[in-house]
């Protein structure tokens, strides 16, 4: 090991975005914990709070800061730096080590980047390069152009082949790429790109339909390299990686392909000079034998997370060792203990990785293609392909996974086969059950015939079942993969007395070891998944022991957040002296490390491999409380099954809560107030109650989760419309009308309770007014936000809620506050999205005392304000899908957050901006918004041009500031088609931001849609909260110099 | 058709037999390869066995001629989780279970090669027996004790003038046509069955060559090879491939013990200095490190896991050899350097 790294700073990757999640924050542990195991003092850059790797378990020194060069040149004061570790950062942490490389800031500081050094970094990054450096090395490559503003139509004419792939500038998760299919399509996209750009436009020849297959190589300091495993693209090339089925090992490669593309990677990391983790990835045409490079990686990425996970191998920790001068024939390989880090995983099973799309929550184009637009991923592992598939399909927890099918018609099946999209491995089922031929899905789909034939043997064993017994084949069913809830689904018998039938009749899965050598050696790790196979490998200890479930793949409104709670709750059960068994489907998490827990069972997140592992291990008790609703929603089964088996909040209890009606009746009989609500069965009954409140109101049809189905109507006509449309949807069950305070402000209570007490753990406030889905608010925590009455009657409704509803470690509680009127608008009786921020903001390890209270330990702290202000802002996946629009609403749409700090509450809103764009300088502002929020858009812009700031604003809003006296430039709207028109302005002058707040009649909709996407398009911070703005821009006027501080300096 | 793996402690599997219908003898090994499959079975190294494939998806592609690394299938039988061709007959359509049956090979799927595999690593290699009745057998014969190489071995000399000036004497003991084929990149090879008439040799060569081969490298039927080898090291370069490696130490003075599981795979790690070799291997007995002291032979490069010799040189002579099998087929190419070893010793 290199003796001169005493002191390391380790860049995390931010908020969560799609196509740069939670990998990163499994990646960057691992690399901290490898690093402290050598004594090295890390210190920690990141400002997503939701991150275990941002928990004092992890790293030495902990900066919750935006990700930028600023913050990088003050820790270097504040710190003894002596390395940096990018790598395990992602794109940002490459870019950022790039930059301040650029800048000077490393070698002036005399910094030494730990990993692949800059250069490497940059030719793997910088395609020209990299292009270039592959046709040196006699590497094949595809033909590509770089497209200059000055001269792209001389470039264009030298084009001969198309399909094309358009990308610009550095990629993340393929942000950006479109394809290309003529010259006219290309110039008209390049006319329109160069009118508002000057950077580059990089072409390439297009690969579409060729295999996709990946390696994830690692490289040491003495240039050992070798492979840590294969993966399989299912859709052919033209689908993004991120949005592709994939399978590890690859099953159709012979040893020829397998042991070429193998070589060609070690040929590229040879010449890059990688040291430590990197991704290949290739296109490969079996039928010439011929392979194309794609793209390389130099970093952990979300392919090595999973990688990892189906491997065994720690590819983030192994990395890290290296960077720290070790090579891999001295590391010990941490699975089996046994052996050494030098070899090459073998696998005796199969896994499937499958993305989790937003679609059930965006109204966006389902098609996918070589653009990430996934949130998440599930894992499946079996012993068959088969099992695989149906294991991962089953976590995705999507309604499509219980019949498998979507019942298309064949022409409509076939149509979704050919074009890429999230159904498409649904439609393949409907296919082979509409008997279309093997061949012929194969050729439409792109799916090699050999996964085709193993779904066939799926979709066979499917229609063997009929309805109204339990199929005599059950044990081959469940040898396929085949869910009981999909047998349910066919035979009409109920999922919990199938899974009794199954536990009686001893149909129940084996467990086998993860254990990189495909049992060849003795391994020590409890890696666990389960199969219908014959003999199990692992010991069930007589230990007092509590399983944990996680959330399953990350999706909008349950992500990351829920991983931090099940880590932090498996550590505080280890401690408590339990044996501690987690259970997930997510590779990408931290919760799925085999180092966390005592046990891993790497299982979709259901009843049926819930129930298996309950009745095989006879724990405690299950933790459900850092599942998110996936919990919530199985509790009833699980106590359906077993008795008393959920720790905590008891089903029952679970039940009365999430039941609105009943809710609704329990707060009536506690004399705490709610917005007034009816519900509704069908539209007469909605006609008939709806009197009783006066508009807006806020509809939501009952068991939702992230606000699904949710809307605030200001209109009676847009109200019977909607409601209609929800009867349609999913007749019978009933819509929820409830009055929408508006100008109210919402308020997240999170709280602890033990069988006697209750003890608030935080109050944050939201800054937009209540109706913004909690998650997408941005949220303060801070001192005297809330007058101390006001938290005292916050404190008495918390506890009237743990009384009356039995309620039993962790929990969140949503009030609006109006009129000094406190309203209950929500209680969820589980962990929350915000607890991870709470936790950081106040230094206390909330999940600990709510497991120990669960325990039965009572918990010895109070509430307190903190010292500080935090504020959680949210992040949004705007970007990716340009269909969509960008107004805030009860329906959640970010991805992720981030956590600004500050002395004062001025400080910590300061760097909000620093969150949303790099380099961000206040010239001038469009302000377009509603009637609503004319009043407070002329403070807005006062105060802007007092300060020499230039405001834009639309015809309506421009004359409210005239009469108040306000100097603005007026712009017209796109639907007035005067000049100068707003899109004009916002392609031409440098607009440093938009505040734009939506109006509900129809062309106003459609106008400020087109004005937020143009916005969004130049990469324009783009504000629709009013409340927010006036925060957003109060912070930057006054901005005095801000200070970044180590976290504990705030407490 | 129910069929059953027999082992000699007594433990019975049942599974669906595939490929040939008759019963057969062997010793029950394992790979860990989760590619090659075609290469793996036709490997003559593997005479006298039935291998398990621990990855449970196998035959998932065609079966092709140009995949063989002999004439036909040399396993004596095969043990599966899930061989596609018998299961749905998809890609490699009937092709691979016609192949067994044309190759006279006996194979069940559907067993949990993860136990079995697990029961290898914990108590060694075992005799075992496939069988289409579920009754075991009155002995279970040591298929080790056989005379194999007599079995996989070419019957008559063949010159394969690759168009190589330098001459080489292979000495076919099962070898792979791989290993022909990267060898002959180097040189002319006159391959010759093991139990030549090494004294009747006329035609000049330059060195000599021991390939791979099956079983025991101290069974007898190899002493007068043993012997040759012993008088040529100090005459010329003498050079050998996993039994060849071990019939060079034994020449010398050294010994091979039987190892207890083997090592079959291509994710073996193999470390000779600070350099790292990932390889392919397929042996089950390995040279005695202690007992080349006095040999003339150091040992240059050991499995990284259990410390098994893998590389060996003489000192002062032109006589090196390696256990795992750099010519790959399966598994990689990492450690092709040893043909270049090769070339510079010949002076090519």
């Amino acid at each position: 090991m290199n003796a001169d790294i005493k002191c390391t700073l380790v860049i995390g990757s931010g908020p969560i975005v799609i196509g740069q999640a939670a990998e990163f924050d499994y990646s960057g542990s691992q690399a901290c914990l490898a690093l402290k195991e050598e004594g090295v003092r890390t210190v920690l850059l990141n400002s997503n709070p939701a991150t275990i790797q941002t928990d004092r378990d992890i790293a030495d020194r902990i900066y919750i800061e935006p990700v930028d060069p600023e913050s990088v040149i003050e820790i270097i004061k504040k710190e003894k730096i002596d390395s940096i570790l990018p790598s395990t950062g992602g794109q940002v942490g490459l870019n950022l080590v790039i930059l301040l490389d650029k800048l000077g800031i490393l070698q002036s500081n005399n910094i030494k980047v730990l990993g692949t050094p800059v250069k490497s970094i940059e030719t793997a990054e910088d395609r020209k390069i990299f292009f270039n450096l592959m046709r040196q090395i006699g590497e094949p490559i595809i033909d590509s152009y770089t497209l200059v503003k000055e001269n792209y139509r001389n470039t264009i004419d030298t084009i001969k082949k198309y399909p094309l792939i358009l990308r610009t500038g550095f990629s993340l998760g393929g942000s950006g790429g479109v394809i290309i299919e003529n010259r006219d399509e290309l110039i008209s996209y390049c006319d329109d790109y160069f009118s508002v750009r000057d950077d580059n436009i990089e072409l390439d020849e297009s690969l579409l339909g060729l295999k996709e297959i990946e390696y994830e190589m690692m490289r040491d300091n003495a240039g050992n390299c070798i492979s840590i495993c294969n993966m399989e693209n299912l859709d052919p090339m033209g689908v993004h990686t991120g949005e592709s089925i994939v399978t590890t090992p690859s099953l159709t490669l012979s040893n020829d392909d397998y042991q070429k593309l193998r070589t060609s990677a070690i040929h590229i990391v040879n010449e890059i000079g990688v040291i430590g983790s990197c991704n290949i990835q290739f296109a490969l045409n079996q039928n010439t034998n011929e392979y194309y490079v794609v793209e390389v990686n130099p970093r952990t990425s979300r392919s090595s997370a999973l990688a990892s996970k189906a491997s065994g191998y720690p590819i983030a920790r192994i990395s890290t060792k290296i960077a720290m001068g070790y090579n891999i024939n001295e590391i010990k390989n941490p699975v089996t203990r046994n052996t050494y880090a030098a070899f090459e995983p073998s696998m005796d099973y199969i896994t499937v990785k499958i993305p989790r799309w937003p679609f059930d929550k965006f109204s966006v184009k389902r098609e996918i293609g070589i653009e990430m637009k996934s949130i998440g991923e599930a894992m499946g592992i079996g012993r068959t392909f088969e099992e695989a598939l149906m294991k991962s399909i089953s976590s995705l927890d999507i309604k499509q996974a219980v019949p498998m099918r979507i019942f298309t018609s064949p022409e409509k099946s076939r149509e979704l086969m050919n074009v890429p999209n999230d159904q498409r491995i649904f439609a393949i089922f409907d296919a082979l059950f509409q008997g279309i031929p093997v061949k012929e899905i194969s050729e439409l789909s792109g799916y090699d015939q050999f996964f085709i034939y193993k779904m066939k043997n799926i979709a066979d064993g499917m229609a063997s079942i009929r309805p109204g017994k339990i199929p005599e084949n059950m044990p081959y069913l469940k040898s396929l993969g085949i869910s009981d809830e999909t047998i349910s689904y066919y035979s009409k018998i109920s999922v919990p007395e199938l899974i009794k039938y199954r536990l009686k009749n001893s149909i129940i899965p084996v467990y086998k070891k993860i254990d990189t050598c495909s049992a060849e050696f003795d391994s020590d790790t409890s890696y666990l998944y389960s199969c219908y196979d014959k003999y199990s490998d692992d010991k069930i200890t007589e230990k007092k022991k509590v399983i944990v479930i996680g959330s399953g793949p990350n999706r909008i409104s349950q992500g990351v957040e829920f991983d931090y709670g099940a880590v932090k709750s498996i550590l505080s059960l280890k401690k408590a002296g339990y044996e501690a068994i987690m259970v997930n489907s997510n590779p990408e998490t931290v919760s799925t490390d085999f180092d966390i827990s005592d046990k891993l069972y790497f299982e979709p997140i259901t009843l049926e491999h819930i129930s298996n592992i309950i009745a095989l291990e006879n724990p405690m008790g299950i933790i459900i409380q850092f599942s998110g609703q996936t919990g919530q929603n199985m509790a009833d089964g699980l106590s359906k099954i077993f008795k008393s088996i959920v720790l905590g909040t008891k089903p029952e209890d679970i039940f009365r809560i999430e039941e609105r009606t009943k809710f609704s009746a329990a707060l009536k009989n506690l004399g705490i107030k709610q917005p007034d609500f009816i519900e509704a069965s069908n539209m007469n009954e909605l006609e008939e109650k709806i009197k009783n409140i006066s508009l807006p109101v806020i509809i939501r049809s009952s068991f939702i989760i992230g606000g699904r189905a949710m809307d605030i109507i200001y209109d009676y006509g847009i109200l019977q419309e909607r409601v209609h449309e929800l009867f349609l949807e999913s007749p019978g069950s009933p819509v929820l009308v409830s009055k929408y305070l508006q100008n109210a402000t919402e308020i997240d209570v999170d709280f602890i309770s033990s069988k006697t007490q209750s003890v608030i753990a935080g109050i944050s406030v939201h800054i937009e007014e209540a109706g913004t889905h909690s998650g997408d608010a941005t949220m303060v925590l801070g001192p005297d936000l809330l007058d101390k009455g006001t938290v005292e009657k916050i404190g008495a409704i918390v506890e009237k809620m743990r009384v009356n509803f039995n309620l039993l470690g962790l929990s969140n509680l949503q009030l609006a506050i109006k009129d000094g009127e406190i309203y209950v608008i929500e209680l969820n009786a589980r962990s929350s999205r915000s607890i991870p921020f709470v936790a950081k903001a106040t230094g206390i390890n909330w999940v600990d005392y709510g497991i120990n209270a669960i325990l039965g330990t009572e918990p010895d702290i109070k509430y307190k304000e903190p010292e500080s202000y935090f504020i959680k802002v949210p992040v949004f996946p705007f970007k990716r899908f340009r269909d969509m629009d960008v107004i805030l609403g009860p329906e959640m749409k970010s991805t992720g957050e981030a956590m600004c700090c500050g002395k004062t509450f001025n400080e910590a809103m300061s760097k909000v901006i620093r969150i949303m764009k790099r380099n961000f300088h206040l010239k001038s502002v469009i302000i377009t918004v509603n009637d609503r929020d004319k009043e407070s858009a002329i403070k807005i812009a006062r105060k802007l041009t007092d300060s020499g700031i230039k405001v834009y604003a639309t015809p309506g809003t421009y004359s409210s500031f005239k009469s108040a006296g306000i100097d603005s430039t007026v712009v017209y709207r796109v639907k007035d088609l005067r000049l100068p028109g707003i899109s004009e302005v916002i392609r031409n002058e440098d607009i440093s931001m938009i505040i734009n707040t939506p109006s509900e009649s129809y062309g106003s909709i459609r106008d400020g849609f087109s004005i937020r996407n143009l916005g969004i398009k130049k990469d324009i911070p783009l504000i629709t909260n009013i409340k927010f703005a006036g925060e957003l821009i109060d912070s930057i006027i006054s901005s005095k110099k801000t200070g970044i501080r180590e976290l504990q300096e705030y407490y | 058709m129910k069929k059953y793996l027999l082992l000699e402690d007594g433990t019975a599997y049942e599974g669906e037999g595939y490929g040939y219908e008759g019963d057969i003898h062997g010793e029950l090994v394992f790979t860990t390869s989760m590619s090659g499959y075609l290469e793996t079975i036709t490997d003559p190294s593997y005479a006298g066995q039935i291998l398990i494939f621990a990855f449970p998806e196998i035959a998932n592609y065609s079966v092709s001629m140009e995949h063989m690394e002999s004439d036909r299938v040399q396993v004596s039988g095969l043990i599966t989780k899930d061989a596609h061709a018998i299961l749905s007959g998809g890609n490699s359509g009937s092709g691979f279970n016609e192949f067994l049956k044309a190759n006279r090979i006996p194979a069940i799927d559907g067993i949990d090669t993860r136990e079995l595999v697990e029961k290898i690593r914990k108590n060694g290699t075992i005799r075992a027996y496939i069988s289409s009745k579920n009754e075991f057998p009155g002995s279970f014969p040591d298929t080790m004790k056989l005379d194999l190489v007599s079995q996989v071995s070419r019957k008559q000399y063949q010159y394969y003038n690759s168009g190589r000036k330098k001459q080489v004497l292979f000495i076919d003991v099962g070898t792979k046509n791989s290993l022909i084929k990267r060898l002959s990149e180097t040189a002319s090879l006159h391959i010759v069955p093991y139990n030549f008439d090494f004294d009747s040799i006329k035609f000049h060569y330059d060195a000599i060559f021991i390939p791979n081969g099956p079983g025991d490298p101290d069974h007898k039927s190899l002493a007068p090879l043993r012997e040759f080898i012993r008088e040529k090291t100090s005459e010329m370069p003498v050079m050998g491939v996993c039994l060849g490696n071990q019939l060079i130490a034994l020449s010398l003075g050294g010994k091979t013990e039987k190892m207890k599981y083997g090592h079959r795979g291509v994710n073996h790690a193999v470390f000779s200095g600070n350099r790292v070799y990932i390889t392919s291997h397929n042996h089950g007995y390995a040279i005695n490190e202690a007992s080349l002291s006095g040999t003339g032979l150091e040992v240059t490069g050991k499995d990284i896991n259990d410390g098994t010799v893998e590389m060996i040189n003489h000192r002062e002579l032109p006589v090196f050899s390696v256990q795992f099998h750099p010519e790959a087929y399966p598994g990689p190419y990492d450690s092709s350097w040893f043909f270049d070893e090769v070339k510079k010793t010949l002076g090519e």
